[in-house]
């Protein structure tokens, strides 16, 4: 490795070394404020590194890892999104007792699993990007140790588990035909070649990620663990692990040529279609919040379906606005519920009925994700379903675009009906809130902020994509 | 060579399955130990007597026999020294003692074919030297990621299984609240049905 090369993988380092760091200071001074102004400080460190990681060009950083900046600008979006999630578990763990310090080492290692995931161009840093992910989401799904959260965290361990050894039965079967295990080797080696055992190769590993990605019918799990996670853990669940996990889906494929297998085409294209109305339909029937949000984002994963299997730069850039705007999004509404969820069941509908009386800006917050969850202009998610159906239509994918307006014309039924609860006039008996800590409403701002840019200009957004974040 | 690679992955099946159906742990680890035998000799007729030595030495050698020395120390005790002399019955070593019996015999079907301890005839052996110079070399990444995930299982670990001071108040009290979460959340799934 040359020093070119380090410089390449410098917002990997830097959160490695951050985990190392926070570490050390907690066998020697423990402090929750401190742990998370470290994690904080380091997160922003990273970022801080990512255009000088960029300096230095599109190269592979030995075999295992690429620096390009479709890497980096996911990896924005991941060191974004952890940010708010580490603000958020400090609201959250404020107030617990028991050790909180590990969490914060916890989302820095699961951080650093879903960067080292769109870095990726080789199975061996794919398996270890997402085991290092799994592992350290398992235990922050159960970090708080009350009942429910222990069991969602096993069934997240079981599942992760059973996903990983058909992504490894995938990859043996890929390896056995081709001889390698490189992305780009795989890609000139698999062009044209057909057979049975490469197709079932690609087919398990694709079967692999959508369990990660909770894509219908690999989506059981997802809301028993939104629900019985800890909420920030949630937010992180439904954005940094899906960001990662997509961003090597859309690598691998793009490389391997998903449109060039008919099966591998089929398969998708089914799976789209059935997470986009099974996640819909389901989620109209939902009596709890967190539910509802997990069926919700079955659906998104569904939605970006469709630009994945479109061809053309205009696939790539569609992902990376949805991915981006559903990642401001979706921490927006779970850091709703940080701040919002009593100590009743997670995800009651009672904390959310008549907030917008009780805590109007927190409500708006609300009503704005959810809003862009349903893709109503001037709105994050508007525009970035514009540009999925764009991409769509251009590659005359006319099935799944009409699959896309209809499940999402369902989907704005129940989001809005949240949002009719949230301005009911509240019971008698409305539980009494301690108004929101300033950290928290930061943050939501700056994510309503976010998600009202990309909704209204997102020119530069568009353009920072097509320039910089392209996979040739 | 492929009777003996069928033969030794039927044996890795047949014990795994063992594994997830015996009740007593004790008697799934013994099954285990088998499995990572088996896997191991299928390293060693694919030419990689290294890995195969490290997955019988760490494995079902050092890994698998402190999981049995830890399940085995933990509760002392009358009762416990009863439920070790059940363990000594035939009904509860046959089975892993016949299988352990098949992938000896093919070990030492494969010695005398060989008639060396090297690779068996028409592999490529490939030795500790080039594994380390592959791992150290263009895998380094590698092994630093994999030193990171065996950070986060620590950290887990010692994370969930830690014991809390008062926990058993505590604990009690958050059973309770949790039986009654998860009432709401059974109804919630029925909803969801």
């Amino acid at each position: 490795m040359s020093g070119a090369d380090f410089v390449g993988i410098l917002p990997l380092a830097i959160l490695a070394a951050a985990a190392v760091l926070v570490l050390l200071v907690l066998s020697v001074y423990r402090s929750h404020l401190l742990t998370c102004i470290l994690t904080l400080l380091s997160l922003a460190a990273a970022a801080a590194s990512l255009p000088v990681a960029a300096s230095v060009g599109p190269r592979g950083v030995t075999i295992l890892l690429i620096s390009d900046g479709y890497a980096l600008f996911y990896t924005g979006i991941i060191l974004a999104a952890t940010f708010s999630v580490t603000v958020l578990s400090y609201i959250f763990l404020r107030s617990r007792p028991g050790r909180r310090e590990e969490l914060y080492l916890l989302l820095l290692l699961a951080a650093l699993g879903a960067a080292v995931l769109v870095f990726s161009s080789h199975f061996a840093s794919l398996f270890l990007g997402l085991e290092l992910l799994s592992s350290s989401l398992f235990v922050l799904i159960a970090y708080p140790r009350g009942i429910l959260n222990v069991e969602a965290g096993i069934k997240y361990l079981i599942l992760a588990s059973v996903s990983t050894a058909f992504l490894l039965f995938g990859m043996s079967l890929v390896y056995a035909q081709l001889g390698t295990m490189e992305f780009a080797r795989i890609a000139a080696a698999g062009r044209g070649a057909g057979g049975a055992i490469l197709i079932a190769g690609l087919g398990l590993l694709a079967v692999g990620l959508a369990f990660k990605l909770a894509l219908v019918p690999f989506h059981m799990w997802a809301p028993d663990i939104y629900q019985g996670a800890p909420a920030p853990v949630t937010a992180f669940v439904a954005s940094v692990s899906k960001v990662g996990a997509f961003g090597v889906l859309l690598r691998f494929f793009r490389l391997a040529g998903v449109q060039g297998h008919g099966h591998l085409f089929l398969m998708f294209t089914l799976i789209a279609i059935a997470s986009m109305f099974g996640g819909n339909l389901l989620a109209l029937l939902q009596g709890n919040v967190r539910r509802l949000l997990a069926y919700s984002s079955i659906s998104h994963l569904g939605y970006l379906l469709v630009a994945f299997l479109a061809s053309g730069a205009l696939s790539v850039t569609a992902v990376t606005f949805y991915l981006l705007a559903y990642t401001a999004t979706i921490v927006a509404a779970f850091g709703v519920a940080v701040l919002v969820e009593g100590n009743g069941a997670a995800g009651a509908i009672a904390d959310y009925r008549g907030l917008f009386w009780r805590r109007p800006w927190t409500a708006v917050v609300m009503a704005g994700a959810l809003f862009s969850l349903a893709g109503i202009p001037l709105t994050a998610g508007f525009i970035g379903k514009f540009y999925l159906i764009g991409a769509g239509a251009g590659s005359s994918l006319w099935l799944l675009v009409l699959a896309l307006v209809i499940s999402s014309g369902i989907g704005v039924y129940y989001y809005l009906r949240l949002i009719v609860i949230m301005y009911l006039r509240p019971e008698q008996t409305a539980p009494e809130t301690a108004p929101a800590p300033w950290s928290g409403s930061l943050i939501l701002g700056a994510l309503f902020l976010a998600i009202l840019w990309l909704g209204v200009y997102p020119a530069p957004w568009i353009d920072m994509i097509q320039r910089n974040a392209l996979l040739k | 060579m492929g009777v003996i690679f069928y033969i030794s992955a039927a044996v890795a099946v047949a014990a795994t399955v063992g594994v997830i159906t015996s009740d007593n742990a004790v008697h799934a680890l013994l099954y285990l130990i088998v499995s990572l035998l088996a896997i191991s000799l299928i390293f060693y007729i694919l030419g990689a007597p290294f890995a195969a030595a490290l997955e019988a030495i760490i494995y079902a050698g050092a890994i698998m026999v402190l999981f049995i020395f830890v399940i085995m120390i933990l509760n002392l005790g009358p009762q416990e020294a009863r439920r070790e002399r059940s363990w000594l019955k035939p009904r509860m070593w046959v089975g892993p003692a016949a299988l352990a019996l098949i992938l000896a015999g093919e070990l030492v079907y494969l010695l005398l074919e060989s008639g060396q301890a090297g690779a068996p005839a028409g592999t490529a052996s490939v030795g500790p030297e080039p594994v380390g110079a592959t791992l150290f070399g263009p895998y380094l990444l590698g092994v630093e990621l994999a030193s990171f995930l065996l950070l986060a299982g620590l950290v887990g670990a010692l994370h969930l299984g830690r014991r809390e001071t008062g926990e058993e108040a505590a604990g009690e009290q958050e059973a309770e609240a949790g039986a009654a979460r998860a009432g709401g959340a059974a109804g919630a799934a029925v909803e969801g049905e």
